[in-house]
């Protein structure tokens, strides 16, 4: 049912169509996936949001929502993913599915072609996008990027994989940074347009109940008017292991110390382990019967949250938890002995099933969510096989205890990270 | 036992609603071709419950800031082990919440639905609470609510609802505060649990992969009848002004955030589907992407797409509409949507601009239907406003301009609005 049936297009661009009736909604992605790097990042990053904002066919920004007010609220939603180091440019138009117009319009043929339209055909003025649009967005962009330093749980992570990954392409932010964002020019975002459309590995997808023969006719008519290039290599590099162990503190003004630390897995993907790796840091720290849980918080009171997250792509591994500024020690030692725990084997048979269990139940749950399957099959697409959630938790179940223990003992401690409150004003 | 069928022919989608005779109120929302199944067991009870009357008891009992969710916490945890381990035997992805007037537990499961069912059934009617664990959760919640003190969301929410209301105990931190939670004590959580915890005052809701025969089942074998509590929570009277304007707070951000409330007069009872409904539309026709007051507010830079909002914030003895975001200039924000909302209450909404803003809430809130979660979570808390979720959306599709413009003069009053402020630390 959540099945995908995917064809190329054109030089590098593929066309996929997850049919699917259960929802009340509709949506068609298109996906831009690119190399991440430190020159690239932001004029790419400003893209989507920028395509979004307006079009030739309707260049003014009140009327593009108007519109997609009429369309029953319908959305064109920008996103930008760090996926390994591959910068994922995402613009997706989204409405309710025809059946449930309250007149008989058909919405999703006419987000086909507004999305066509945000893509292929923006509001330009000389041949490069408007000094107004651009404007607006770069302010946005930069709040954003701002913004993540309101969120000392999440700043926290990423401080980490940043300091960590910074001689690698992974510790680019996906936005570039806040002055490169500022020095953009129009020149230099209409050549990143342009060179995303001949150059960019590209994904359309649609998923619902519409009809996708229209859709991919409409994208394949767009695409026959572009000189497509070889797309640009797509690729991670997976750093197998650490040699030293990094130390890095920031201060700020903050009531909760923030403790991250950060392991090379040793597996990343595509790897036949990836699975027994993600198993072993469910059973590690990624539940609420995982033995961070269960000891770092329940046993000693540390702290409300301690949870490990493996990033399959990148082959890292990163735990975090808010604690009192005098525990961070206490909590750092328990971390790496519950690591010590699992590569040493103790845990039992439940421990191991319970893991399989509820990383089998997120996978599966995946198939439920529009945007959810969406996202899956993009990152799908990277790594070469198409895999189906329930394919997916099925694998899972096969994994052994001992594939567990072996995945374990290839994790080696890299970086760790505290962010911690100001002790004395500094003169 | 009475089971009735909720059908919508606009949506094509059905409900069943089941009394069970128990006194528990259980919906079971099926959706055909989904493999998750989400279920949600709550009460009728959040943080403003602090001051309360048993029916028969000669005076009120007040506790100690916070304690409900303290109780959400400890809830987990039986004389035979805690909740999650039993989940982990089901696979099943659980959680709890505690806001403002519910505490709800819930799991989300692809597998061994009716086993994770019971779990939840189970251990929300088995309350075990012993010094000892009661002291063991004080550093995880202590923890929690530091987590809380650094996250300028909360505070400028908090800030904003301080200065909104004089009395009413929507004003108090949720999760409480280190020393209030101090104070909490086994017994305590036994009084709060045996007032509200009453299967009458609580409902059930399963939505997804699920028939309403294996929930009906369930509940026979596992909800223990219980004797209806009545009980009620004495709100402190509150007056109809604002308590300041302006408040602001210091916090290590980048961009300032505001939360800007229009504070209305909610009496004793809670605002209908209707009233919600035409409310979400005047709030779309004033402030949504493609109206001019959102234009104005970003071409003056004002706002950011990413974190500009509204809601209309309502619960037993409040209600406000509130707008938040982040901006370079919180004041002047403020200041263009309340000259908006003065604009559109003298001008009304023009006939094009509540068409397309009913068609944009109504397709929305069709969108919502695709997720199991957001079903159980809306038909909880609109159940315990008694209210129904097909009766709401309907409102959405047949509302009138006339209704719209009416409901819109009650609601923005300017004179009665507060604006809270986070902003960056100064560096010296």
């Amino acid at each position: 049912m959540t099945a995908i049936n995917r064809q190329q297009i054109c030089e590098g661009v593929h066309f996929s169509s997850v049919p699917d009736s259960r929802f009340k909604t509709g949506r068609i992605t298109a996906a831009f996936l690119l190399p991440l790097t430190g020159e690239t990042a932001a004029a790419n990053a400003i893209l989507p949001y920028l395509l979004c904002r307006s079009c030739r066919e309707y260049p003014d920004f009140t009327a593009l929502n108007r519109k997609l007010s009429e369309l029953y609220g319908a959305a064109l939603y920008a996103d930008v993913h760090k996926v390994g180091e591959v910068q994922m440019l995402c613009l997706s138009a989204v409405g309710i599915d025809d059946r449930y117009a309250l007149d008989n319009q058909s919405v999703s043929r006419e987000l086909t072609s507004l999305l066509c339209s945000v893509l292929f055909d923006p509001a330009l003025e000389n041949g490069v996008f408007r000094s107004e649009d651009i404007k607006q967005e770069k302010r946005q962009l930069i709040e954003r990027i701002d913004a993540e330093y309101n969120d000392k749980r999440s700043y926290a992570k990423m401080r980490c994989e940043e300091l960590m990954c910074q001689e690698e392409a992974f510790g680019v932010s996906v936005y570039g940074k806040r002055e490169q964002v500022e020095q953009l020019t129009a020149q230099e975002i209409v050549d990143a347009w342009r060179r995303a459309l001949r150059c960019a590995r590209i994904e359309l997808i649609m998923l619902g109940n519409s009809d996708p023969k229209q859709a991919k006719e409409v994208f394949s008519q767009a695409f026959s008017r572009i000189e497509r290039e070889q797309p640009a290599k797509c690729s991670t590099e997976v750093v197998r292991s650490a040699d030293e162990v990094h130390e890095y503190n920031d201060s700020m003004d903050v009531a909760q110390a923030k403790l991250v630390i950060g392991f090379r897995a040793g597996t990343a993907s595509p790897d036949e382990d990836v699975m027994a790796t993600r198993l072993m840091t469910a059973l590690y720290g990624g539940t609420p019967h995982s033995k961070l849980f269960l000891n770092v918080r329940e046993k000693m009171s540390l702290c409300y949250y301690c949870s490990s997250q493996y990033d399959r792509y990148k082959g890292i591994i990163m735990v975090g938890s808010g604690v009192e500024q005098q525990n961070i020690e206490k909590a750092r030692k328990e971390i790496l002995h519950q690591l010590e725990e699992v590569q040493n084997g103790n845990f039992d048979d439940n421990d191991l099933e319970s893991a399989k269990m509820s990383v089998a139940n997120s996978f599966r749950s995946v198939a439920d969510y529009l945007g959810g399957l969406e996202y899956w099959y993009l990152c799908q697409t990277l790594e070469g096989a198409m895999c189906t959630p329930e394919q997916s938790a099925e694998n899972i179940t096969k994994v052994t205890r001992q594939q567990v223990i072996d995945a374990a003992k290839k994790v080696t401690l890299d970086t760790v990270y505290t962010l911690t409150g100001q002790e004395e004003e500094q003169a | 036992m009475n089971m009735i069928e909720k059908k919508s022919d606009r949506l094509g989608e059905h409900y069943y609603l089941i009394d069970h005779p128990t006194g528990l109120r259980i919906y079971v929302y099926p959706k055909q071709g989904y493999h998750s199944t989400y279920a949600i067991f709550g009460t009728k009870y959040g943080s403003v419950n602090t001051t309360f009357q048993l029916e028969g008891e000669q005076q009120p009992i007040t506790v100690p800031d916070g304690i409900a969710h303290y109780l959400e916490h400890k809830l987990f945890e039986s004389e035979d082990g805690d909740a999650f381990t039993r989940y982990a035997k089901t696979g099943a992805s659980a959680n709890a919440f505690t806001s403002f007037d519910t505490t709800c537990y819930l799991f989300s499961c692809t597998e061994k639905v009716e086993e994770s069912l019971e779990i939840l059934l189970d251990f929300v009617q088995s309350p075990y609470f012993t010094p000892e664990t009661v002291q063991k959760e004080q550093g995880i919640i202590g923890q929690e609510i530091r987590m809380y003190d650094d996250d300028p969301n909360w505070k400028v929410m908090f800030n904003l609802l301080g200065a909104l209301y004089h009395n009413h105990p929507v004003k108090i931190d949720i999760a409480g505060t280190v020393e209030s939670i101090a104070e909490i004590k086994a017994e305590t959580l036994y009084t709060c649990y045996n007032s509200f915890y009453n299967l009458h005052n609580m409902a059930l809701c399963v939505a997804g992969n699920i028939e309403p025969e294996q929930v009906v089942r369930l509940a026979d074998r596992i909800l223990k009848p219980s004797k209806e509590q009545k009980v009620d929570t004495l709100f402190p009277e509150e007056p109809d002004t604002v308590v300041k304007q302006r408040v602001e707070q210091r916090f290590p951000i980048a961009v300032p955030m505001f939360q800007l409330g229009f504070k209305e007069h909610a009496g004793t009872k809670r605002a209908t589907a209707q009233q919600l409904a035409l409310t979400d539309i005047v709030l779309e026709a004033l402030a949504s992407k493609s109206s001019p007051l959102y234009r104005e507010l970003m071409d003056a830079q004002l706002i950011n797409a990413s974190s500009f909002g509204y809601e209309y914030f309502e619960g037993p003895g409040y209600a406000s509409i509130i707008f938040s975001g982040e901006s370079r200039d919180p004041d002047k924000a403020a200041q263009l949507i309340r000259d908006a909302a003065v604009r559109l209450r003298k001008e009304g909404i023009d006939q094009p601009t509540f068409e397309r803003a009913r068609r944009a809430v109504y397709g929305r809130n069709l969108s919502a239907l695709n997720n199991a979660e957001t079903i159980g979570n809306a038909i909880i808390s609109l159940s315990f406003a008694d209210r129904e979720l097909f009766e709401y959306v309907d409102c959405i599709a047949q509302a009138t301009l006339e209704q719209v413009n009416k409901r819109l003069s009650q609601q923005l009053d300017g004179d009665k609005s507060a604006l809270s402020v986070v902003l960056p630390i100064d560096k010296q």
